[in-house]
């Protein structure tokens, strides 16, 4: 029974690849996911669903608003979003609100997994009330999709317009069934030469899919769609911008109450996901078209908002200092200019650190008793047009020598924390640090906050001055024993 | 949208944390009791007796203590 499930999921896998091609002149079917073992009990329905697919920037951007409804007869809490398995490990950002009530905040969500052979997985989102039986609630889902753009042609030359596909179903993924729907697709521009169509019998109202209004597509709408109905569809647009892609951010964030200051690291791998070049790289090229500064899949400059009263900032690399960068201090923010020592083309990578200080006042503030809370961003980075998606984030808050009682809070998801000990400059038991991590993360958390609070006795806050002045001490005192010493050869004078 | 430890931060807004030596005069507090401990100590070189390790090693000791900590504050490594 296992294997015959496992087979036919292969088959669902592999025809989702076939169907995902840009093959126009082909007829689509419609794939229903089916997992091997669990079905979410069909306890609701979407009665108007519509989706938004936001493709502005390097990565996809969906927004779907939703009236549920519970079909049930009891009241009922768990609302299930399916996702390929493939999929949903590059789900970023994703949040579930109350369209209605925005304000009380996101509901909680997390992932379940109910077979690892099943290609399904599903986010489980709880609603903070029970939906009573034939009640309705309206939700807005938002989540990115991170490396979700491929370009095509995947090798350009240097100056050449980039085109990405993006393949997804016109369908919306539900677990339940679904009564009307469609799903708009924003692109940057109104430059869409292929696109997958659908035919007019498809659609409810009899046209033929997609319907285009500037650079805005739409599918659907689409009735009576029954659970797990997938259509695959893919769309080429051009995208003559970088696709970048931090596979790995370490950022660190370090306290110091001697010095009153809050320093910060941030240590960036970056890759462009973009298309390849089909030559070698012209810098002659390149420099004659750098004065008409025209549209490039190259990522050329790096802009870092600081918090304004930012200082003493630096930007290296693997070779040393990188100085070409620019620091503008500025009373709303604070600008950081930076230009990589090479335009970083499609495939091409780049690491580098960059850091800078702080003031600590505006971010520590004193509680009673010796605690203290600590509010920073979770994310700071650069603010480029098109975005920047973190694979990974790794956030470390390094407090004190001798704080503890380490407790934080967040908006963003994070997958684990840890507090550890972290020895550098005149430690002797070594600073606490809060380790956190987060993946699947875009540049539109930039202004969400990690608030940190900790208890730091007085008494610890003189270990270092009172290590050293022992050290000193203890010199002193060596040196007083040694002088006493009579090193001298012969008889003791006696008086 | 509220959590527990934003209304904490939001309630502390009156006590931003202050530090009791400010960035502007690291520098000079670390020089002067770096240098005050230098003084000190060749004083206690010049005579090293017991009465001068207490009155001159102690005091040196703790001038290079809390000088050593602001000195490495005022050129960057912020302790």
């Amino acid at each position: 029974m296992r294997s015959v499930s496992f087979v036919s999921s292969c088959l669902a896998a592999l025809s989702s690849f076939a169907v995902a091609e840009l093959n126009l002149s082909q007829p689509l079917l419609s794939r229903q996911v089916l997992s091997s073992s669990f079905r979410p009990p069909p306890v609701f329905k979407n009665a108007h669903l519509v989706r938004m697919t936001n493709l502005d920037k390097a990565y996809a951007r969906e927004t779907i608003n939703v009236i549920i409804e519970n079909i049930d007869n009891k009241p009922q809490t768990k609302y299930y979003l399916p996702f390929d398995a493939s999929l949903i490990s590059k789900v970023g950002g994703f949040e579930v609100k109350d369209k209605k009530a925005p304000e009380k905040g996101p509901f909680k969500v997390e992932i379940v997994e109910y077979d690892t052979e099943s290609s399904t997985e599903f986010y489980l989102i709880h609603l903070p009330t029970p939906l009573a039986a034939r009640g309705q609630q309206t939700l807005s889902i938002t989540y990115s999709i991170l490396s979700s753009l491929s370009p095509v042609p995947a090798s350009i030359g240097q100056t050449d317009k980039q085109y990405v596909q993006y393949t997804f179903s016109a369908y919306t993924p539900s677990a339940y069934e679904t009564e009307k729907q469609k799903t708009k697709i924003k692109f940057p521009n109104s430059d869409v030469p292929d696109y997958t169509t659908l035919p007019a019998d498809l659609n409810a109202e009899n046209k033929a899919d997609p319907q285009k209004q500037g650079s805005t597509f739409t599918y659907g709408p689409y009735h009576n769609i029954p659970a797990g109905a997938q259509q695959s569809v893919s769309v080429r647009y051009e995208f003559t911008k970088p696709l970048t892609h931090a596979s790995l951010l370490e950022r660190d964030i370090e306290v110091s109450h001697w010095g009153g200051n809050l320093a910060s690291e941030e240590r960036y791998w970056l890759v462009n996901k973009g298309a390849s070049l089909k030559n070698h790289f012209s810098r002659v090229e390149w420099q004659k078209s750098s004065y008409m500064s025209p549209p490039t899949s190259a990522l050329k400059i790096l802009n870092l908002p600081l918090h304004p009263g930012a200082l003493n900032p630096y930007f290296t690399d693997d070779i040393g200092n990188v100085s070409t960068s620019r620091f503008r201090p500025g009373k709303k923010e604070a600008l950081l200019e930076l230009r990589p020592r090479y335009p970083i083309f499609g495939g091409w990578k780049y690491s580098f650190r960059v850091g800078w200080d702080a003031d600590l006042s505006s971010y520590l503030r004193k509680l009673k008793g010796d605690s203290y809370v600590l509010k920073v961003p979770f994310l700071e980075g650069p603010r480029i047009g098109e975005g920047l998606e973190y694979a990974r984030v790794n956030l470390r808050v390094i407090l004190p020598e001798g704080a503890a009682n380490v407790k934080y809070s967040t908006t963003v998801p994070i997958i684990a924390s840890t507090t550890t000990l972290h020895k550098t400059f005149l430690d002797t038991v070594g600073r606490t640090s809060l380790s956190l991590s987060a993946i699947n993360v875009v540049d539109d958390l930039r202004d969400r906050e990690l608030i940190v609070t900790y208890d730091y006795p007085w008494t610890a806050g003189l270990r270092k001055p009172i290590v050293i002045t022992l050290g000193v001490f203890s010199l002193f005192a060596v040196v007083f024993v040694i002088g006493t010493l009579d090193t001298s050869i012969g008889k003791k004078k006696t008086a | 949208m509220s959590s527990p430890l934003l209304d904490v931060w939001e309630a502390a807004s009156a006590s931003p944390y202050t530090p009791a030596v400010g960035k502007g005069v690291q520098f000079t507090l670390g020089f002067v009791l770096l240098f005050t401990s230098l003084v000190l100590a060749t004083i206690f070189g010049l005579n090293r007796s017991f009465v001068n390790l207490s009155v001159l090693g102690v005091p040196a000791s703790l001038a290079f203590g809390f000088g050593a900590v602001y000195m490495i504050c005022a050129v960057g490594v912020y302790v």
